[in-house]
């Protein structure tokens, strides 16, 4: 456990860096662990459910990702986000769990099932981002289009694609609080 | 979109925000500012030169700072999930206020103790110490928004005891009454209810 620890702070460190690759290196690394909790906790909200939580934890994972400190161990910052994140999601959907943290630590990591994809919750959001934020998103996640590829089709500029990426994150950030609240 | 396609798009953004106590910087010009605003509405006390060489006088400007410095601290440690909060400084600072606020109790005559708690500045003191703190605890609240304070109402009393503890500081510049029990009393309320107000707020505007 502690050896993983240790890569996931390399990991992130190299992340906080600009470092894209180990960044999606780390972002996979650490998503089978929270899938499991969201799992432990959100039997009732059926896999699909429990993936739209997930997604949110990781959404806020990724917006709040400056906050870690680098040197210090990553494991108490991403349970602390973790369990923020999920006990927030369920209160929107009408439930209200604690979640002790020493849940965390024997909680079996979990693959994703089938492919839930067509309600998802980050698609409704997705769809109310603008149209060329919405294309931006899709384009690099689903297609795997590099900045500049993307840029290229958007009519980009490489440094405008980094920045309208960004702020299609935090306006995702946004819209998930309003859909919720 | 899948998980999958999340994680692709996300390690896309490279954007990373500052570390939240960057923000804390603004409250340098902030102080100056209040500073300036009380020099130039009220004055600063005519003695202070040497109000400032008597050590009870002077307690109150260092167990302000000494409360603002101490939530500071704490903020940036509010600011980020899984860190130690350590609030015992907080306690500590409150401990030896209310010492010295017993100690100047003790010291002074029954018949004239009502007289140095109500003092002769309590209005000012109780408006100008929040007007004062309006800006740093801003400031503070603005830098746990950068953050993720997962305890959120904490969070904002915290800020509001750094942004009142500071603001005190700077009213303390002003202010003539020299007595514990006058400004223990006084700059201490004015200061919970900045943190009160302050706690409220961050229940609401911390949320991310």
């Amino acid at each position: 456990m502690t050896q993983k620890t240790d890569d996931w702070g390399l990991l992130l460190t190299a992340a906080l860096d600009g470092d894209s690759r180990a960044y999606a290196h780390f972002l996979r690394a650490v998503t089978p662990v929270l899938r499991g909790v969201v799992r432990a906790r959100g039997a009732a909200l059926g896999e699909a459910g429990c993936e739209d939580v997930l997604q949110e934890v990781l959404l806020a994972l990724h917006l709040k990702r400056h906050t870690w400190q680098v040197g210090t161990p990553v494991r108490p910052w991403l349970y602390a986000i973790t369990r923020y994140k999920v006990v927030d999601a369920f209160r929107a959907r009408g439930r209200r769990i604690d979640l002790p943290i020493e849940d965390f630590a024997d909680v079996l990591p979990a693959e994703a099932g089938a492919d839930p994809t067509q309600r998802a919750d980050i698609d409704k959001m997705i769809g109310m981002l603008d149209p060329r934020a919405a294309r931006l998103v899709r384009q690099v996640g689903v297609e795997g289009d590099s900045m500049a590829e993307a840029g290229a089709k958007l009519d980009m500029s490489e440094g405008a694609v980094r920045v309208a990426l960004h702020r299609a994150f935090k306006q995702l950030a946004v819209l998930r609080k309003r859909h919720v609240e | 979109m899948k998980t999958d396609d999340l994680i692709r798009a996300m390690a896309g953004d490279t954007v990373v925000g500052p570390a939240p106590q960057m923000r804390l910087v603004w409250l340098l010009p902030a102080l100056a500012l209040g500073g300036v605003a009380l020099w130039s509405r009220l004055g600063l006390r005519d003695d202070l030169a040497l109000a400032l060489q008597d050590p009870v006088s002077a307690m109150r400007i260092v167990l302000a700072l000494a409360l603002g410095g101490g939530a500071l601290w704490a903020v940036v440690r509010l600011a980020r999930p899984g860190a130690v909060v350590r609030l015992w400084p907080l306690g500590l600072v409150a401990l030896v206020a209310i010492g010295l606020w017993l100690w100047a109790f003790a010291l002074m005559p029954a018949e004239g103790r009502q007289m140095a708690i109500v003092g002769k500045t309590m209005v000012g003191c109780l408006t100008t110490i929040p007007l004062l703190a309006v800006l740093p605890t801003g400031i503070v609240l603005a830098t746990l928004r950068q953050g993720a304070p997962v305890r959120p109402v904490l969070a904002g009393a915290v800020a509001g005891l750094a942004g009142g503890g500071l603001a005190a500081a700077v009213y303390a510049l002003h202010c003539t009454e020299d007595s514990p029990l006058f400004y223990v009393t006084w700059y201490g309320t004015a200061i919970l209810a900045v943190s009160a107000v302050s706690a409220l707020v961050a229940g609401r505007l911390l949320r991310w």
